[in-house]
């Protein structure tokens, strides 16, 4: 039963508008984002630039934060992201006047004039190309003395007195401080791509990471109108009477709205990797020809399960089109979040985990054993939500849990009244 | 195994109103009517048969199935519930294979049994149409033969001919009656001429409490010798009806012909006249019931 039942849910899928409206979503997203890619070349010695990373370097790290610090402290106007979202922070008299101290400890200069002075000679310098060029703003020489440590309780306070969210919090502190690439360094970025990721690994992950940001939030809209589609053609009591289990029923419709997002996802790599093969081909590089179908399914697929999951439970309990605001809402905050781990490599927990490069395979190596443990909780945390489901269709095929009714005929009530 | 259907001490509340009161009933092979009024119960009666509501109170077994193991009774009982359409962009044939596969019919038996049903309720060359394109009539039709796709012992049908023209009534009743030979059918109406042409046994339902059951002919025995007519002007019905429960009228020039219900005849020209389905059911709802409204003497 479950074999036809899959079937004849995946033929509903595909005759839905709503399902092409995603495709089309997703074929807008990989053409704007990826339509125009080429395929990179080994660096050449004496190229003008090799692109930028994170320094790892602590020196680097305080010049960085400290600039930034400096810079913001004279505009009298802070930047911060808490919670994934962006906000303007102005500061009271006292607070400014404490982190006009940090500033003080951390780099010896003493009032806002001094910062003032040192932020406008250094962009002078870079003007003159006097300082070698940086990715971002100013960099601040740190007061003798100063040790790591001691820097980084200040930064911390001063991300305190912030609100959360600043330059200068764990993590961002280090993805601020860019530094350019040498020849050597892009050489062997280049190395890993070719050796490590063969070519397509590394096309499969830029890929991956401009269709999880749409794939984070577009199939929720499939599972809430597949949800509300019975009750709006009146066909609730009609299945709700049939002999086929409640498990079987969602499953069926959940495993055919995952397979059917899977396939336009998988068709639109199809595109990337053949560039890698015909580079790879010319270039002599071994292409990984598995490689988009190895992160289609272990960093797409489960985006495109959780979410789903959420659109048809939330549906399933309130029988509206909640679960839509709910999962825009963690989308958002979603996306938001990613901001500062764009170049790959932190994780995290989030929903759509990003890395918006075809390199930093080291990166992607060291948060591999984070990233595999996010998407196997969203992955538990959607089969979880789908066994959930079937259990609240269960109950209102017994008439019971049918919240909806209850409010409509609570309000008729009171209109009676 | 039994082949009826069993209704115990059965209560179901909604919150603090009570839906259906100590309802007991047995209900065998063939066509049974559920008559009332709008709101007496009947489709609460009827959906906590299909196991579409949780009873509060009684037993239930419907042909030796407890009601409450839902999953079993599924299997056995085919329902058409009042208001109820299908995928409007799936044709005829598509909606009935869905439904198939939700009853556990394997692909050959679909082949074999959805052209068989359409056949049967005259829709064989409406097979390809949308189910958006259907008339009323026709979709009901539809509705009967989703309901007995999966062969079931009970055919409940809810209300199935609110709607429908006079012709398309009368197919729709013919075409319940031919199924009740082999089966259980419940059919659940406010409109007394369904019973009248389709039932042998019949329950009453109002507010929710069972105020008869038996056979359409003990019903009618019940109204003998309280049901009158007589021609009277159009000015004297208006007294006729705040005295008498009035059960039909007709019209003829300045003068009606109206028939009522009175105990012992009210004045000379009142006539005594056989009794009918709907006197005896108007002559029930007066004595047992909570009386007659206005909508009850469909005037």
């Amino acid at each position: 039963m479950f074999g036809q039942l899959f079937i004849k849910e995946c033929r509903q899928t595909a005759k839905s508008l709503i399902f092409w409206l995603i495709v089309l979503g997703l074929v807008l997203d990989f053409s704007t984002q990826l339509g125009g890619m080429e395929i990179m070349s080994a660096p050449v010695e004496g190229q003008e630039e090799y692109g930028y990373h994170a320094s790892t370097d602590e020196d680097v790290i305080i010049e960085s934060a400290l600039g930034a610090l400096a810079e913001e402290y004279c505009r009298k106007n802070y930047t911060t992201y808490p919670i994934g979202f962006y906000k303007s922070v102005t500061l009271s008299k006292e607070e400014d006047r404490r982190i006009g101290e940090i500033i003080r400890e951390a780099s010896g200069l003493d009032g806002r004039e001094e910062v003032e002075q040192t932020v406008d000679d250094w962009y002078a310098e870079q003007e003159q190309g006097e300082t070698p060029m940086t990715s971002g703003g100013c960099r601040l020489e740190p007061a003798e003395g100063l040790t790591y440590e001691r820097f980084i309780e200040l930064m911390e306070e001063a991300d305190d007195i912030l609100g959360g969210g600043s330059k200068y919090g764990d993590g961002y502190r280090e993805s601020n401080a860019q530094v350019p690439m040498t020849y050597e360094e892009a050489l062997e970025e280049y190395q890993l791509l070719i050796e490590n990721d063969r070519l397509s690994g590394g096309y499969a992950r830029l890929f991956s990471d401009y269709m999880v940001i749409f794939l984070g939030i577009l199939p929720v809209f499939l599972a809430a109108t597949r949800g509300l589609r019975d009750r709006r053609a009146g066909m609730q009591e009609l299945i709700y009477t049939r002999k086929a289990s409640s498990l079987i029923i969602v499953s069926s419709r959940y495993l055919a709205m995952l397979a059917m997002l899977v396939i336009p996802v998988l068709a639109l790599s199809v595109i990337p990797l053949m560039q890698c093969v015909r580079f790879g081909n010319s270039a002599g590089v071994s292409v990984d020809m598995l490689a988009f179908v190895k992160y289609t399914f272990g960093w797409l697929v489960p985006t495109i399960m959780i979410v789903l999951a959420v659109g048809m439970f939330l549906t399933e309990l309130t029988d509206t089109a909640a679960a839509v605001l709910v999962q825009g809402a963690w989308w958002f905050i979603s996306v938001f979040s990613g901001v500062n781990t764009l170049g790959g490599g932190m994780y995290g927990w989030n929903l759509v985990p990003r890395h918006n490069t075809e390199l930093n395979w080291r990166g992607y190596h060291d948060g591999f054993s984070q990233l595999a443990a996010n998407r196997i909780f969203y992955a538990v945390l959607a089969l979880a939500l789908v066994i959930f489901t079937a259990f609240i269709y269960s109950q209102k095929r017994k008439g019971r849990f049918v919240i909806r009714g209850k409010i409509l005929a609570d309000r008729k009530n009171k209109l009676k009244a | 195994m039994s082949t009826a259907i069993k209704i115990r001490g059965l209560n179901k509340f909604y919150g603090k109103k009570q839906a259906l009161k100590d309802v007991n009933l047995t209900i065998r092979t063939g066509m049974f009517g559920l008559l009332g009024r709008n709101g007496a119960g009947k489709t609460t009666l009827m959906k906590v048969l299909a196991a579409l509501l949780p009873k509060s109170e009684g037993e239930i077994s419907v042909c030796g199935r407890n009601v409450e193991r839902a999953q079993s009774v599924r299997k056995i009982v085919g329902y058409l519930p009042q208001d109820f359409s299908m995928y409007p962009n799936m044709t005829v044939y598509e909606a009935m294979d869905y439904l198939g596969v939700l009853s556990g019919l394997n692909k050959s038996r679909r082949k074999e049994r959805i052209p068989e049903l359409l056949q049967r309720v005259n829709l064989q060359d409406d097979s390809r149409k949308k189910v958006k394109a259907l008339s009323g009539g026709m979709k009901r039709r539809l509705g009967i033969a989703q309901a007995i796709l999966h062969d079931p012992k009970v055919l409940i049908v809810d209300e199935p001919t609110a709607g429908l023209d006079p012709e398309e009534r009368v197919r729709f009743r013919n075409l319940l009656c031919e199924i009740a030979e082999e089966r259980i059918v419940i059919l659940s109406t406010h409109i007394v001429g369904d019973i009248e042409a389709a039932c042998e046994n019949i329950a009453v339902l109002d507010e929710g409490e069972m105020i008869y059951k038996g056979t359409v002919s003990d019903l009618i025995s019940m109204a003998e010798g309280k049901v009158y007519s007589a021609e009277i002007s159009k000015r004297e019905l208006e007294h006729l009806k705040k005295e008498y429960a009035v059960t039909s009228m007709l019209t003829l020039g300045n003068n009606v012909m109206a028939r009522f219900l009175a105990d012992k005849q009210p004045f000379a020209s009142a006539k005594l006249c056989e009794a009918g389905v709907e006197d005896a059911y108007m002559y029930l709802m007066q004595t047992k019931g909570g009386g007659i409204s206005c909508s009850d003497n469909y005037l």
